[in-house]
């Protein structure tokens, strides 16, 4: 009936959209792009949404009392965005105009940030073409390296903990390569994790699975900006937000 | 005299759904305000984590976005825009999809165990039912899950509860996906009728 939509009316996927069903990306901007023309179906999804919310409320649970405690230190260390831009405000107040639907752009683009930098270190092991992986691995590891500007420095496990690790940086390719050696094997429920800090800022850099001699897959990645070392700690697996544990190796990035 | 945001009078007297005390908290911790957010963290932290778990299912896992759900709103708390919504459902909002996001990449990430589990939920209401047995929000909201069809009800729950897509769920359920989407709004509909959601 409608050739744009291919032939669904944009209207029944109200009930999907605001349950979180539509995983299809491009099908989601779509319709949300639907909304922003249409204000009853933005009415209709408001209450749809309040109403999925309530389903959520219906299923609380006490979370552990430690959790606070690591939200509370955690947000002494994240930015907070400042307010939505001008023009979305005047666009919302005329109730028209192409504003985006409230909360998934942040949470997609702190998911995907996220992610991306908890993916980084196992991509090798998990991705689907382990083949390639590796071979861009090994390339851009080459490139590293081979720059004339590659500087490397190597340190043992802090005291009580076994392992070597060595970070190599090279400015001008902008990338790094953290390598471990020796490393203790963990049980099923721990895993190694990779940190790059900097002052007031401590980002996940993957989890490490080291193999039965206790060498990790190297990681290369782009140093984070203003990053001064980088740190392995021993976490639950799955990996945390923030190091939970003292770090077993702490590595200074070498200066410029 | 009520203010125009107010919830209605049947509604909200035990859950606060639409409570302008956690709007006002919000407008003090996104100028950053921790003792506002410790506030926040009281009033909302039990629903995140409650709601993050029967998704995600993992305890673990699910502590981690929770701390990832709580710390988003204290980020983002500027962009809360009342004229969307209540607050709370805000922060539902990010929690839920944060941990569909979660259960989505560990499928990605061929986690097979973790699919499995998932592929588990087989009476996600019956859960439900069970979990919350004996509060009176979660009363009203059997009962009214109970006055769905049944395939309204499984495509409703198996995609909140179950984090699965509309895709996942016509296969499932083994219908026709315009079916799935049309039960899902109308099971919706149904539902926000029957709890009284502020329209």
């Amino acid at each position: 009936m409608n050739a744009t939509t291919g032939g669904h009316d944009p209207h029944t996927l109200a009930g999907a959209y605001a349950l979180d069903a539509i995983d299809d990306e491009l099908e989601r901007r779509r319709f949300e792009e639907h909304l922003d023309r249409c204000a009853e179906c933005a009415q209709e999804i408001r209450g749809l949404t309040e109403t999925a919310a309530r389903m959520g409320q219906a299923a609380a649970v006490e979370p552990p009392a430690w959790l606070k405690d690591r939200v509370m230190a955690e947000i002494g260390q994240v930015r907070q965005l400042p307010p939505a831009l001008t023009r979305t405000s005047a666009s919302r107040r005329g109730r028209t105009g192409r504003s985006r639907w409230w909360p998934r752009v942040t949470a997609v683009v702190a998911a995907v940030a996220t992610a991306a930098a908890v993916t980084v270190g196992v991509l090798a092991i998990q991705a689907r073409d382990q083949l390639e992986q590796v071979r861009q691995v090994n390339r851009d590891l080459t490139a590293v390296i081979a720059a004339p500007d590659a500087r490397t420095i190597t340190a043992p496990a802090a005291q009580g903990g076994a392992g070597t690790g060595t970070v190599i940086v090279s400015r001008s390719q902008d990338r790094l390569v953290f390598l471990a050696a020796g490393l203790a094997p963990l049980p099923q429920n721990q895993t190694y994790q990779l940190w790059q800090i900097a002052p007031g800022q401590i980002r996940s850099a993957g989890l490490l699975r080291p193999d039965t001699g206790g060498h990790t897959a190297p990681v290369v990645t782009a140093p984070d900006p203003g990053a001064t070392q980088m740190g392995l700690t021993v976490e639950p697996a799955g990996g945390s937000t923030r190091p939970s544990t003292q770090p077993l190796l702490l590595l200074n990035m070498p200066a410029t | 005299m009520r203010p125009e945001r107010e919830s209605r009078p049947d509604g909200d007297h035990h859950g606060g759904h639409r409570s302008p005390e956690l709007e006002e908290l919000l407008s003090s911790v996104a100028r950053g305000d921790r003792t506002a957010f410790e506030r926040v963290y009281a009033l909302v932290a039990a629903r995140v984590y409650g709601l993050v778990l029967r998704v995600v299912r993992d305890r673990a896992h699910s502590e981690e976005v929770t701390q990832e759900v709580l710390v988003e709103v204290w980020r983002s708390a500027a962009r809360y825009d009342p004229e969307r919504g209540s607050a709370l459902a805000w922060v539902m909002t990010i929690a839920h999809r944060r941990a569909i996001d979660r259960v989505r990449s560990a499928q990605a990430s061929t986690d097979r165990e973790n699919r499995a589990a998932r592929l588990d939920v087989r009476r996600p209401f019956d859960e439900v039912a069970e979990s919350v047995q004996g509060r009176l929000e979660s009363e009203r909201l059997r009962r009214c899950l109970e006055g769905l069809t049944s395939l309204q009800r499984e495509s409703v729950t198996f995609a909140y509860y179950g984090g699965y897509s509309y895709r996942e769920v016509a296969e499932l359920l083994t219908v026709p996906l315009p079916t799935v989407k049309t039960r899902m709004r109308d099971g919706l509909i149904r539902l926000r009728d029957c709890l009284g959601v502020e329209r």
